[in-house]
């Protein structure tokens, strides 16, 4: 027979959790298709939805890349990843927002996980999968722990030794900063400027969860916890010359800690830029804002 | 100590009454004008929604006014709501304001232990009294208000149901006893029915979204009132009581409620995305089966819930024959835009109607 082809758009928490869940559909005997690096037509293929978040009108051109290469595609619902947390309105209703606005799509596996209250629910999806792809339960358990060992745990290092350059904390979701056609490809164009890099993947997540601590109120999304952690932790450690804060145009949740981070970082006397991104934000003028970012920052250390 | 607090609609009512009750010394913002909006706008985050910027507009003209003291709901995510409180009291503290803010978090044992720090000197039979009073005056507002909607869509002159009602919110604020509500109740209700009616039979239109856009007139433009006088009755899917009863009480023929709509659903939305996205699609697909003209679903601009449904209800939309007007407001928002398309929102209802 034949494998299943699952197919994984690359998009949103592919790029928190992409490794993990290729191994897990691997070790239940499927073969995973991943949609390829964004497109501009994978943009265009997005523009179908009104007023959301440029990562996600992307996921919605990932989505369309994938419909005839597989069987079924993996879009979870990912409600919560941690007790009293979520992730964010758009995870919550993504399976939803694909299925209202692509037509004739393959099978849509849509688990729901949400840790939120009860830790059970990761191995109730986990279990549902397995009963999907045709593997029992323990088949089944086994192959998420197997996956979880064979993702491993990224050493991330913090700390100025990357490089004598000067260092720039580029803070922002893993799923727009990696993405190098909606990020502009900012994380090179910093480097090719002689800055030193630190992304938030880069910050253990203790010490970010750690620096978040100082906030007056725990912030409740997942991703955006990790994100003010980690500047306010970099902050702390004087280990960044400047931050710079990328969002996507109509980003709620960044909308509200991009205002927190930009206080402590002139708190901490450390230079602070927004770059905001959107469909029309042209390459011209991003790279003029990073240009003259960086040129501050190299005179400021000069003197 | 002087206390303030936000302004959502007739919510000022209620919490004007309960704090005053409980011995506290009260202040309410100065009603919103265009200033209110304009001033949150220039302190606020360039990309929050609106109702952080208007409500912090509402807090630097308290503040200006006297007030000390700022209390506040929480929230618990994931709608930017619950952020609301932490995000202004940064900025009203960078404007150099001296203030306390008393943050409210949706939780009962929460409300009374905010309670007991406000007013310590209230016993228990005076708190009892003051909820008592300002539940019933929150419950009589909402009555009427569901009233109003109606006779205004076919009052004979424009305008006088809305007089009866602004004459019914006077002695709302003023009654000093819980007891003498249902008296002002049936007074108004007789009195809206004895309006002068036109003889026209009035499109139906489901007013679904956002809580904060749906209750606060300035913001919304007055959309009620110009549907009214459109000839539309807009039935209200959300109101401070429905709200009270099913987010903060948890009260159980509301949750019930809520569950029926969740079902409705669940076909387009299988889970709730924050605020009252789920609400929208639930309660479009209900008015839809109950033969509604049409439904307009309104919302602060980036609304992070709403946006998620005003993406899925096309397709119920569709599915049900029951044409949607989604309408995004924020600080730009301009009356002839809205009243445009309005305009248009209903013809094309009426012309529906007639085929």
């Amino acid at each position: 027979m034949e494998p299943l082809r699952i197919g994984l758009p690359r998009g949103l928490l592919y790029y928190e959790y992409g490794d993990l869940w290729q191994n897990f559909f691997a070790a239940l005997g499927a073969r995973v298709i991943v949609s390829e690096e964004t497109t501009k037509a994978m943009l265009t293929a997005g523009g179908v939805l009104g007023e959301v978040c440029l990562p996600l009108k992307v996921y919605v051109g990932h989505t369309v890349s994938l419909a005839g290469k597989a069987d079924c595609l993996f879009v979870p619902r990912i409600v919560s990843v941690a007790r009293q947390m979520y992730t964010c309105p758009k995870m919550m209703g993504l399976p939803d927002i694909i299925r209202s606005n692509i037509n004739n799509l393959p099978e849509v596996i849509d688990t729901d996980v949400s840790l939120r209250q009860r830790q059970g629910s990761l191995a109730e999806a986990i279990l549902r999968i397995g009963c999907r792809l045709g593997q029992g339960k323990i088949a089944s358990l086994r192959a998420w722990y197997w996956a979880r060992r064979q993702a491993g745990v990224k050493q991330p290092v913090i700390g100025g030794s990357v490089s004598d350059g000067l260092r720039i904390g580029l803070i922002g979701h893993s799923y727009l900063i990696q993405d190098k056609f909606i990020s502009m490809n900012a994380r090179d164009k910093l480097t090719a400027m002689g800055m030193a890099v630190i992304t938030p993947e880069q910050v253990p997540v203790r010490q970010a969860q750690l620096a978040a601590l100082h906030l007056n109120k725990k912030i409740y999304w997942s991703y955006c916890h990790h994100l003010a952690g980690t500047a306010l932790a970099l902050i702390a450690a004087r280990a960044v010359d400047g931050l710079i804060f990328m969002t996507s145009f109509s980003c709620g949740p960044d909308s509200m800690i991009s205002e927190i981070i930009r206080r402590k970082a002139e708190a901490g006397n450390i230079p602070f830029m927004l770059l905001n991104t959107e469909e029309h934000t042209a390459e011209a003028g991003f790279l003029t804002r990073l240009e003259a970012f960086t040129d501050m920052i190299k005179r400021r250390n000069r003197r | 100590m002087i206390v303030t607090f936000p302004h959502m609609g007739p919510l000022y009512i209620t919490l004007k009454s309960l704090l005053s009750t409980l011995g506290l010394k009260v202040m309410a913002p100065p009603p919103i004008t265009k200033k209110t909006v304009e001033t949150g706008a220039r302190y606020a985050p360039e990309t929050a929604c609106l109702p952080l910027k208007v409500t912090l507009g509402n807090y630097i003209e308290a503040l200006e006014a006297g007030a000390d003291t700022i209390v506040t709901c929480g929230g618990v995510g994931p709608c930017r709501l619950g952020y609301y409180a932490q995000v202004q009291q940064e900025i009203l503290t960078e404007l150099n304001y001296k203030f306390t803010m008393v943050v409210i978090e949706p939780d009962v044992l929460q409300v009374i232990k905010t309670i007991r720090q406000l007013a310590p000197q209230a016993g228990v039979k005076s708190v009892y009294r003051a909820f008592t009073l300002a539940g019933a005056k929150m419950n009589t507002l909402d009555r009427l208000g569901d009233m109003v909607r109606e006779v205004r869509a076919t009052e004979k002159l424009p305008g006088t149901a809305d007089t009866v009602y602004q004459e019914a919110v006077a002695e709302i604020e003023a009654a000093s006893e819980p007891g003498e509500l249902p008296d002002i109740c049936d007074i108004y209700r007789e009195k809206l029915l004895q309006v002068e009616k036109n003889g026209q039979v009035p499109l139906r239109i489901g007013l679904v979204g956002e809580i904060y856009v749906m209750l606060e007139n300035f913001v919304n433009l007055d959309l009620e009132q110009r549907l009214g006088r459109l000839g539309v009755h807009v039935h209200r899917t959300m109101s401070l009581t429905d709200y009270v009863r099913t987010h903060l009480l948890r009260n159980k023929p509301y949750l019930a409620r809520y569950n029926e709509i969740a079902t409705a659903a669940a076909p387009y939305l299988g889970h709730g995305v924050g605020g009252h996205g789920l609400r929208s699609i639930g309660a479009t697909v209900e008015m839809a089966k109950q033969g509604f003209d049409g439904i307009m679903h309104v919302f602060p601009f980036t609304c992070m819930p709403e946006v998620i449904a005003k993406n899925i209800l096309h397709q119920t939309s569709n599915d049900h024959e029951i044409p949607v007007l989604s309408l995004a407001f924020d600080e730009q928002s301009a009356e002839a835009g809205v009243v445009t398309r309005l305009e248009a929102f209903v013809d094309l209802l009426n012309y529906r109607r007639r085929l």
